[in-house]
């Protein structure tokens, strides 16, 4: 540990001035916009923004879509990751690997993959038509059910990497202990898993849930205009319609929720040091 | 014991959903038909090849690769002394500066990127491309300040007092012991922000023109025109890139340690 | 006229005081132990001397110079780590070549210097080794070899002894006692280990809180603590505050006409309480058996007194009464009777 101020100041104020001028400023000036009505200060903006049934319907969706994304990842994570604890080393690296391998690869790809699973003539489609079960092929782009799946495909990763080291950190015997003294696997799960990797499971949580709120490719290739989200919805309002104000109500929400999702993870990080 | 059989189940079900459509966009880029269609019209190169005839692919991907090194090499020189102050100074106010440098990762970057617009590039008349690279680099940066914490975090900090007491400066304590034993994780950090930046879509969104664009933003744009296989060529190409680098990183360094 | 000079010294860590008004004089070629507690400012004291820590007060003199606010790496002392905090990147002839390299030296000059330091502390084979690995022992040897080579003014060692085994304990002492010897370098080490400290250095400096509580040779330690703490830190296991000529217990004070002038208190180490026989008695709540010896802890009305005798006398069952005596000719009188 060094002592002098002066020093450290010169190290560690470039990067915060930079991040201060490159986001908080630009950031800060678009969010202020949206608090500006005719005559001064007011949240006409927003007011404005959610009489319209539509917004208030998106918003919602985004919401929505985001908490379903999360538990299903959770649900799909714990799964995966207890599959991939009780590995032997050597496998359990290279699954790792797998699940990983994803988060390298361009969102634009990843996103782009399910037109051609989902599209009217995509695998779906040909192969519902194979069996006979459709003649006419049915529309499974521009549904929530395509952004849902994309935005799963896009996050569970970290849910699966967050849950492996959680499951990786538990006492060895807890599940055999829990066994032994006549727990079923619902009850070993309730019991013993879920608290002793609760954090696990928030951290993965955040993740996923700000990522899907974040995402812009999914929602604009899969969603279209007729499953907008958030993002999309800023864009569109930026573009087409020049709505500033409507746009900085909408950056708003989206930081809103980031920040408190943030928020949370940080206070369980800080009660688990004990700080 | 069903276990036995229900877990590698599960596994081998999930790494389906994550790892089949990019098999599935793999196979597309072999395709010899005219439209993307799976399972693939014949086999044929032709797509690949097309993917570098297209002028604006070639225009866009040197756009990233610019952003992506040069916003990694902005973020390491500003985010290794501020990584270094924070863990090695009492400095009042570290939980500010890492509050600040970690902004990046909380607001969203379609956000960013529309608030440059509006109020760099539009009433100031910062250049796009400086605008982007600005972007990117803040971007990375709270990635290149974690990944290099982490690595100063395993590294004593006696041995730059010994190195001192030997009659270093610190300056000099800093580039001979603890830059050589940091490599690793700068390095880590320059391929995750790489990668970062290089796959980094809603930052770029805005913050196009003519002639400047980053590839995703490109490869959006001819989709909405073009449905050929030639955007999964692509895809797979830098597909292949992004996972070479990240082994070669793994097998040379153990990448994952640092991240 | 002393070589290393502490003069008011006073440290602190932000508002948390860690040494105040710390006096010590260090005479050319001697071995200081700086002994006590953790947190009693031993280590920080070190720290400051090699310029480490920022001085808030005080004067710090080496061979007449003063280098309070000399930066480190101009002190020419030589710090030897509890860690070692060797250089992981570069092996053992880099690490002790390492100071020397800054001074400017290369070659052949370099070469023959940091070899005969290799050598002396018998790694010679191991030149070419990267320090991670080699084994604690020899980490420390390069550790020493690095800060002897620049021939430092004053040698300071950070609880030298403690991350070894019992055996290469017994080896790294004797090591250093004759590295010390050969070439009279001034060396200070810090430790929280009397047994080191008594069997080690010529003065010992005991610590406590962060100002020093008694300085002596190790005899003077041992043998005539000043206080109760020193005496408690050397193994005088029963003491008792004297007040207006009578021993403070837990139960009635215990007059003792004969104590000797100025004795704030008295100590007893457990071999110098007689048992068997005397004026007080107390039941045997622990027994336990040494090898030699077997210690006996007691519940008394003057409180908790503990006992040793010899293991050949018959041993008595726990919630046994016995009787004892502490003897004011085998206690040690102390100063201060904290």
């Amino acid at each position: 540990m060094f002592h002098n101020r002066a020093e450290a100041y010169a190290l560690a104020l470039p990067a915060a001035v930079f991040a201060a001028i490159v986001f908080l400023v630009p950031v800060g000036l678009l969010l202020s916009e949206g608090l500006h009505g005719p005559g001064g200060w007011s949240l006409s903006a927003y007011v404005q923004f959610f009489s319209e049934p539509l917004n208030q319907k998106i918003f919602l969706r985004t919401l929505k879509l985001g908490l379903m994304v999360t538990a299903t990842a959770a649900v799909i994570g714990y799964a995966t990751a207890y599959a991939i604890v009780s590995m032997p080393a050597g496998t359990k690296g290279r699954m790792i690997g797998l699940v990983v391998l994803p988060m390298m690869i361009s969102p634009v790809a990843r996103t782009y993959a399910w037109i051609v699973i989902l599209g009217r003539t995509g695998i779906v489609n040909e192969a519902l038509k194979f069996v006979g079960l459709t003649d006419a092929p049915i529309r499974f782009l521009f549904t929530e059910t395509a952004v849902f799946l994309g935005l799963l495909q896009l996050f569970l990763p970290l849910m699966i990497i967050s849950l492996v080291s959680a499951l990786e950190n538990l006492p060895k015997d807890a599940v055999p202990a829990a066994r032994i003294l006549g727990a079923n696997w619902l009850q070993v799960f309730v019991k013993i898993i879920l608290p002793l990797t609760r954090e696990g499971l928030i951290v993965g949580g955040t993740l996923v849930f700000t990522g899907s709120l974040t995402a812009y490719i999914t929602p604009a290739i899969l969603g279209g205009s007729k499953v907008l989200m958030l993002e999309t919805l800023l864009y569109q309002q930026v573009t087409v319609a020049s709505n500033f104000p409507a746009a900085s109500v909408i950056a708003f929400l989206l930081i809103a929720m980031s920040f408190s999702a943030n928020i949370l993870l940080r206070r369980i990080a800080t009660a688990r040091s004990g700080k | 014991m069903t276990r036995n059989i229900l877990a590698p189940l599960t596994l081998g079900l999930v790494l389906l959903f994550l790892i089949g459509p990019f098999i599935i966009i793999v196979a597309a880029s072999f395709s010899a038909g005219e439209t993307l269609a799976f399972p693939p019209q014949g086999f044929s190169f032709k797509w690949i090849a097309k993917v570098f005839t297209v002028e604006s692919f070639r225009q866009s991907f040197g756009t990233s690769l610019f952003l992506a090194i040069g916003g990694t090499l902005a973020a390491l020189i500003l985010g290794i002394p501020a990584a270094y102050a924070m863990s090695r100074y009492r400095l009042p106010g570290a939980e500010t500066v890492r509050f600040m440098v970690s902004l990046p990762i909380v607001v969203p970057g379609i956000v960013v990127g529309l608030a440059l617009l509006r109020y760099f590039v539009i009433p100031a008349g910062v250049p796009i491309l400086l605008a982007l690279f600005l972007a990117h680099t803040a971007l990375i940066l709270p990635y290149a300040v974690r990944v290099v914490s982490a690595s100063l975090a395993n590294l004593r900090s006696d041995m730059e007092e010994a190195a001192v007491i030997l009659g270093a400066s610190r300056i000099g304590a800093f580039v001979r012991v603890v830059l050589p034993n940091i490599r690793g994780g700068i390095l880590a950090a320059f391929i995750l922000g790489f990668v970062t930046s290089f796959n980094q879509v809603p930052v770029s969104l805005f913050l196009s023109g003519p002639g400047v664009r980053t590839l995703p933003i490109d490869m959006l744009g001819y989709m909405e025109i073009v449905f050929d296989p030639s955007i999964a060529a692509l895809s797979s190409l830098l597909a292949f890139l992004s996972i070479g680098i990240v082994l070669l990183a793994e097998r040379f360094l153990g990448f994952s340690r640092y991240v | 006229m002393s070589f290393l000079r502490l003069d008011g010294l006073t440290l602190a860590y932000g508002k948390t005081p860690a040494v105040e008004g710390l006096n010590l004089d260090i005479h050319r070629g001697e071995l200081i132990a700086l002994l006590g507690p953790s947190g009693c400012g031993k280590t920080t004291t070190m720290r400051a001397i090699a310029g480490l820590m920022p001085v808030r007060a005080g004067q710090i003199t080496l061979d007449g110079r003063d280098i309070t606010r000399v930066a480190a790496n101009r002190r020419e002392v030589g710090l030897v780590f509890q860690s070692y905090a060797l250089f992981p990147h570069l092996t053992v002839f880099e690490n002790v070549a390492f100071g020397l390299r800054l001074k400017g030296m290369s070659g052949k000059a370099l070469e023959d210097k940091v070899m005969a330091a290799i050598a002396s502390v018998g790694l010679t084979p191991f030149a070419q080794r990267k320090t991670p690995d080699m084994s604690g022992g020899q980490q420390q040897r390069v550790a020493l070899a690095r800060s002897m080579v620049m021939e430092p003014k004053v040698l300071m060692l950070d609880e030298p002894l403690s991350n070894l085994d019992a055996r290469l304990r017994l080896e790294m002492r004797t090591e250093l006692q004759r590295v010390q010897k050969k070439t009279g370098l001034t060396m200070i080490f810090v430790t929280h280990d009397q047994i080191e400290a008594l069997a080690l250095a010529d003065r010992i400096v005991v610590m406590r809180n962060g100002a020093i509580e008694q300085i002596g040779t190790p005899e003077d330690i041992y043998n005539r603590p000043e206080s109760a703490f020193v005496a408690d830190f050397v193994g005088f296991e029963t003491i008792f505050a004297l007040k207006d000529g009578a021993m403070v217990t837990k139960g009635e004070p215990v007059p003792v006409p004969d104590a000797p002038a100025g004795a704030a208190a008295l100590a007893w180490r457990p071999r110098a309480v007689t048992f068997g026989e005397g004026r007080f008695e107390g039941t045997v709540l622990s027994s336990s058996f040494a090898g030699s010896a077997r210690e006996y802890l007691l519940d008394t009305p003057l409180g908790p007194v503990k006992a040793e005798v010899d293991a050949a006398l018959p041993a008595h069952d726990l919630g046994a009464t016995v009787r004892f005596d502490l003897p004011v000719a085998t206690a040690a009188a102390l100063r201060r009777a904290e």
